[in-house]
């Protein structure tokens, strides 16, 4: 149930503004922790603006990977898979750990809403691979497979807007009887739905706010009488609570507001992100395997430092 | 990990090994449970998952176990638990002498308010048995063991209702009742055998939605009469026969929910349900013998330092 999930207790947000600032704090707090090393420049590190096309451009990444993805994936686990990659760059740094968690965001969200693929018929999806590169990545995808649920603080179940969006569906398909062809509603809603997954709606607004907010743009593009819908939706009575229920003019600016990146940017910051990786990143496998206090030494672990090209996620 | 010291290993879980140990801080006796990463394959276990899933999700309740906390240690991660002193098998097997009527009133009572709690909260527990619900010191049991739990939301009400879980509930039942299983079959067909043999081969009549099954006709069983219910479980009250009845019917869809067997009058007719304090406290292992300390002098002309006892000593007590 959403009223006593650890997503509204945790996971969502009173204001944009809050998310910047815990954005800016993991930004931060990697620049300083970097900065002891004597002689390093201020300029090396990423601004909060680069991170930000970077994180778009792999968040775009997951979502096609995710789309082309055999066995076709439920949409509830691509949203939850964008949801694990934005949660965890809420409180972590691009340059701290490298986007291409993305795989592992998709990996674990496979196997938390039970869409059972094992991680070799998982990596056979990257096509482009070698049969022994796609072992090498899928090791790659267990070993940030730790730190990942860590940093989501073990919270794995994700609303989202889908379930809650079929029953104001099938709501309007029994009150709103001389509606003609209800379905045809859906296309629109579903681009709501994959497009406000890109933003930060998610963390902002309540699953439920998100599909009622999305059906009603929906129902007004295709000119439908907005007060029959929402009188079918049993909002009617409600006219003053109705604004607080959905706030769709907010979302609407979030989603605008949204851009893919640009290609010459995302070059620049790319080679800044690589570079910090390579520089000052080096060691980072203990991390992603978590602490290793066992008193066991663990295998060394081979570093994987060649970075997955776009091809093999297309 | 160095906010607790491990005291003892419970036991093996399903995916790990299960540690006694002391919250340093608090004092409080824990279980962990140790999830190991190692040369697994597909990385985290679903069970461990699905486990995590289950307890984080729902608000605190007395009947069901309680995930304190859970973090990353070593190459896994651990999961906190209240600490049980044992379970409800243990209960079964070592009582001396059979549970009361009461008692068994007491222990099923909290098994249906458990298991009310998680259908509430759409979890279906997916392997409730007597080796999963454990009993704390305090007599009170609690469901454990999310491992085969599942979210019901995710799949829709596809194969596995709430009335299949009770059906597990009617074993569980069963097995109070007798001091040993229903239906004890070894493996999969046996344990069929078993039921069809006490229940009897069900027919299209009685179980019409039966050939709707995945596998129905793939085994044809002979024709069975049921054995009736108070031969199976003799010397039971008739409000327990028509309870265990109602469980393990056939038709899921007639079968009584966790909720609706909460007012039978089963749980209100004398005797009442036994509070926690009147079950019996059953031990893991056998108490171990200790020497005594001889108690202290308490003679009046000794000095007072003579009548106290030696708080090393004391410490030796509190840390077995």
């Amino acid at each position: 149930m959403f009223h006593s999930s650890s997503h509204k207790t945790y996971w969502i947000f009173k204001s944009e503004d809050e998310l910047e600032l815990l954005r800016c704090e993991a930004n931060q707090k990697f620049c300083k922790k970097i900065m002891e090393t004597p002689g390093v420049s201020d300029s090396i590190f990423l601004k909060r603006h680069e991170e930000d096309v970077l994180f778009r451009l792999y968040e775009k990444r997951l979502l096609d990977f995710c789309n082309v993805f055999k066995p076709a994936m439920p949409k509830s686990v691509v949203g939850t898979a964008l949801m694990y990659f934005r949660r965890f760059y809420l409180n972590n740094s691009v340059m701290e750990y490298h986007p291409r968690i993305i795989l592992t965001c998709a990996y674990l969200s496979c196997k938390v809403d039970e869409f059972n693929v094992s991680s070799s018929q998982f990596v056979a999806n990257l096509v482009h691979e070698t049969p022994a590169g796609q072992e090498r990545v899928a090791e790659q995808i267990l070993e940030y497979e730790l730190l990942l649920i860590q940093q989501l603080n073990f919270h794995l179940v994700v609303h989202t807007p889908y379930r809650p969006m079929e029953g104001l569906l099938i709501d309007l398909k029994t009150r709103y009887p001389t509606l003609e062809n209800p379905e045809s509603l859906r296309k629109n809603v579903d681009d709501f739905l994959t497009q406000a997954s890109l933003t930060d709606i998610g963390l902002l607004f309540t699953p439920s706010q998100i599909a009622l907010t999305a059906i009603l743009s929906s129902a007004s593009r295709a000119g439908l009488n907005m007060e029959y819908i929402t009188e079918c939706l049993g909002l009617k009575q409600d006219k003053q609570n109705l604004s607080k229920m959905y706030d769709s003019m907010r979302m609407k600016i979030l989603m605008k507001k949204y851009e893919l990146p640009n290609p010459d940017e995302v070059n620049v910051y790319k080679q800044k992100l690589e570079r910090i990786h390579a520089e000052f990143v080096t060691s980072s496998s203990k991390r992603k395997r978590g602490y290793e206090e066992d008193g066991h030494v663990a295998k060394e672990p081979r570093i994987i430092e060649e970075e997955l090209s776009d091809e093999d996620l297309m | 990990m160095e906010q607790y010291s491990i005291l003892g290993r419970i036991g093996e879980g399903a995916h790990g090994i299960v540690f006694k140990a002391k919250h340093i801080e608090t004092g409080e006796t824990v279980a962990l449970k140790k999830v190991a990463l190692r040369r697994l394959e597909d990385g985290i276990p679903n069970q461990a998952l699905r486990e995590i899933k289950a307890l984080q999700e729902i608000e605190d309740n007395q009947h069901v176990v309680k995930l304190k906390a859970v973090f990353p240690h070593g190459t896994g991660f651990v999961l906190v638990f209240d600490y049980m002193l044992s379970d409800l098998s243990e209960v079964i097997r070592n009582s001396e002498r059979p549970l009361t009527p009461a008692q068994v009133k007491g222990y099923m009572m909290m098994l249906l308010k458990g298991v009310t709690f998680l259908h509430h909260n759409n979890i279906m527990h997916r392997d409730l048995k007597p080796a999963n619900l454990l009993i704390s010191s305090s007599g009170h049991l609690k469901i454990a063991d999310f491992g085969l739990a599942r979210l019901l939301s995710e799949q829709g009400e596809r194969l596995y209702s709430h009335q299949v879980a009770t059906r597990a509930v009617g074993c569980i039942f069963g097995e109070l009742l007798n001091s040993s299983p229903l239906f004890p079959g070894e493996n999969d067909i046996e344990q069929l055998c078993c039921v069809l043999r006490v229940l009897g081969t069900p027919t299209q009549e009685t179980w019409p939605e039966m050939v709707e099954l995945p596998d129905y006709n793939k085994i044809t069983f002979k024709d069975n009469p049921p054995i009736p219910l108070e031969e199976i479980v003799p010397d039971t009250s008739p409000q327990a026969l028509d309870l265990l009845c109602k469980f393990l019917v056939y038709p899921s869809k007639q079968r009584c929910s966790a909720k609706q067997a909460l007012l039978h009058p089963y749980l209100f007719t004398p005797p009442l349900p036994s509070h926690h304090s009147e079950l019996p406290i059953p031990h893991r292992r056998p108490p171990r013998h200790r020497v005594q300390a001889p108690p202290p002098d308490l003679s009046v002309d000794l000095p007072l330092k003579n009548s106290l006892v030696d708080p090393n000593l004391l410490h030796l007590w509190t840390c077995p």
